[in-house]
């Protein structure tokens, strides 16, 4: 629609009354859509839709409530497995890559230890209580970066996770829930949430060097109950392998990961990346 | 101290922020942007308050604002990289992404109630929505700023920024024409911001 150079100063005029509306999110969506590509192509708009939110900010902080102490947990322990957004660049791709825990392994409050480290979690404060949220927003076909669901194969993944989230969510709520997070032989970082209550455990890890697709990742079970499989990994997604649960577990055991045959063996044929004492 | 409680006057002003706060919280977020998982926490420390507090006051459904306050900071978490401090202070960028998730939430809930807010009783003591605030001296600040506008200035920003609703909305209930809401909210978050002495 062409506007008459009246009609488009009045257009304008009107739109800029809304600056203050719009500063405060105080708009349907459809005069938020109009009034965004009003913005567009208005800088002193853009200025002064700035300067306007320095000031509801402060409307805003002066609400400031310490929230309960869980909320932290949940919200460090969803970071933690939740791709970040690269930054924009000219021309980029949306990038899918992110590599978003390799920097926060090397500087990261949780994973900077070198060897593998145990975290206890305080009793109903499980971590883990965010990645049921993740797990569960997995499941209603929601937040699909989390867990680094967003790819080709991502249905085929939504439906694993949609199958073992309870199984999940049960594990990472536990009482007795713990997290350990370590390398592996040959590449890659483990992030293990366990409990023995539930006799189960759930898996992630990221950064795990790619096999061809004749071959793949499978987790093991070791210890005085004998050696027993307990599951292969699913494909990697930019990096992120997982959740997976693994059930069944024994006081003593210990968790392998070995590179197998794409179908799966009856019993380790490869070398332990990964050998952890539960 | 309960959540709600009022400022422990023993501590006076606890958390109100230095005079580096704001450029210490844009270095931060740069560095979460990187994946800094220790600036995260560091990061957290500082916006986790705030975002509670304005989600709850929109919201007011105690589960639903922590769970809308968890995507914020997860949001924050994810859109680091998209920071940029030429743009706004980080806690504008943080409290303006807060208020929208908050808003968006309570929107498409009223969706099914769509009547309800017409019924509602436009009294909106502005006391009461900032009982809550832990930091006494920006309380104070906001209380007188907001006490120097006109009364349908402030009832306009209140019923906006603090209840969430839609400007329409908020010239049905004060029984003003819609275009004079506009203009009004515009003035007064001029004015606020001109007396807060920011933007």
């Amino acid at each position: 629609m062409k506007l008459s150079r009246g009609e488009g100063r009045r257009a304008h005029r009107d739109a800029h009354t809304l600056a203050g509306a719009y500063a405060m999110d105080a708009i349907s969506g459809r005069d938020r859509a109009t009034f965004e590509r009003h913005l567009a192509g208005c800088e002193e708009c853009v200025r002064e839709i700035a300067s306007l939110r320095e000031a509801t900010a402060r409307l805003g902080s002066a609400t400031a409530v310490t929230p309960p102490a869980r909320l932290k947990e949940r919200v460090l322990a969803a970071a933690a497995v939740t791709r970040q957004r690269p930054p924009e660049t000219a021309g980029a791709e949306p990038a899918a890559h992110a590599g978003y825990l390799g920097a926060a392994a090397r500087r990261g409050a949780w994973l900077r230890a070198p060897a593998w480290r145990r975290l206890r979690l305080r009793p109903r404060l499980v971590l883990a209580t965010a990645a049921v949220a993740a797990v569960t927003a997995v499941a209603a076909g929601g937040t699909a970066v989390v867990f680094g669901l967003a790819n080709g194969s991502m249905r085929q993944q939504l439906d694993r996770a949609q199958a073992g989230s309870q199984q999940i969510a049960a594990v990472l709520t536990a009482r007795d829930a713990r997290m350990m997070t370590g390398p592996v032989a040959g590449g890659g970082t483990v992030t293990i949430v366990m409990s023995h209550s539930r006799r189960a455990l759930v898996f992630t890890a990221r950064g795990l060097r790619p096999l061809p697709a004749s071959r793949g990742y499978e987790l093991w079970l070791v210890g005085p109950g004998g050696d027993r499989p307990a599951g292969m990994l699913p494909g990697v997604s930019h990096g992120m392998t997982g959740p997976v649960i693994a059930s069944g577990l024994h006081r003593g055991d210990r968790l392998a990961l070995t590179d197998e045959p794409a179908t799966g063996s009856k019993r380790p044929t490869a070398p332990m990346m990964l050998d952890v004492p539960l | 101290m309960t959540a709600t409680g009022s400022p422990d006057p023993g501590d006076p002003a606890r958390r109100e922020p230095g005079p580096g706060a704001g450029a210490d919280l844009a270095a931060q977020i740069g560095l979460v942007a990187r994946g800094d998982a220790a600036a995260f926490d560091a990061v957290y420390e500082q916006i986790a308050a705030p975002v509670f507090g304005i989600v709850r006051r929109v919201i007011r459904d105690p589960a639903q604002s922590e769970e809308v306050t968890q995507d914020v900071l997860l949001e924050v978490w994810r859109r680091a990289s998209s920071f940029d401090s030429r743009r706004g202070s980080a806690m504008a960028w943080v409290m303006t992404m807060a208020h929208r998730r908050a808003v968006d939430r309570v929107r498409s809930v009223q969706k099914e109630s769509d009547r309800e807010w017409r019924g509602a009783k436009a009294d909106i003591p502005y006391d009461e929505v900032l009982e809550a605030v832990e930091s006494g001296l920006e309380r104070e600040r906001v209380r007188r700023c907001l006490s120097s506008l006109t009364e349908l200035q402030r009832e306009s920003v209140t019923l906006a920024y603090y209840r969430g609703y839609t400007y329409g909305q908020v010239a049905s209930l004060l029984g003003v024409p819609a275009g004079t809401v506009k203009t009004r909210m515009r003035d007064a978050l001029i004015r606020l911001r001109d007396c807060l002495g920011v933007g």
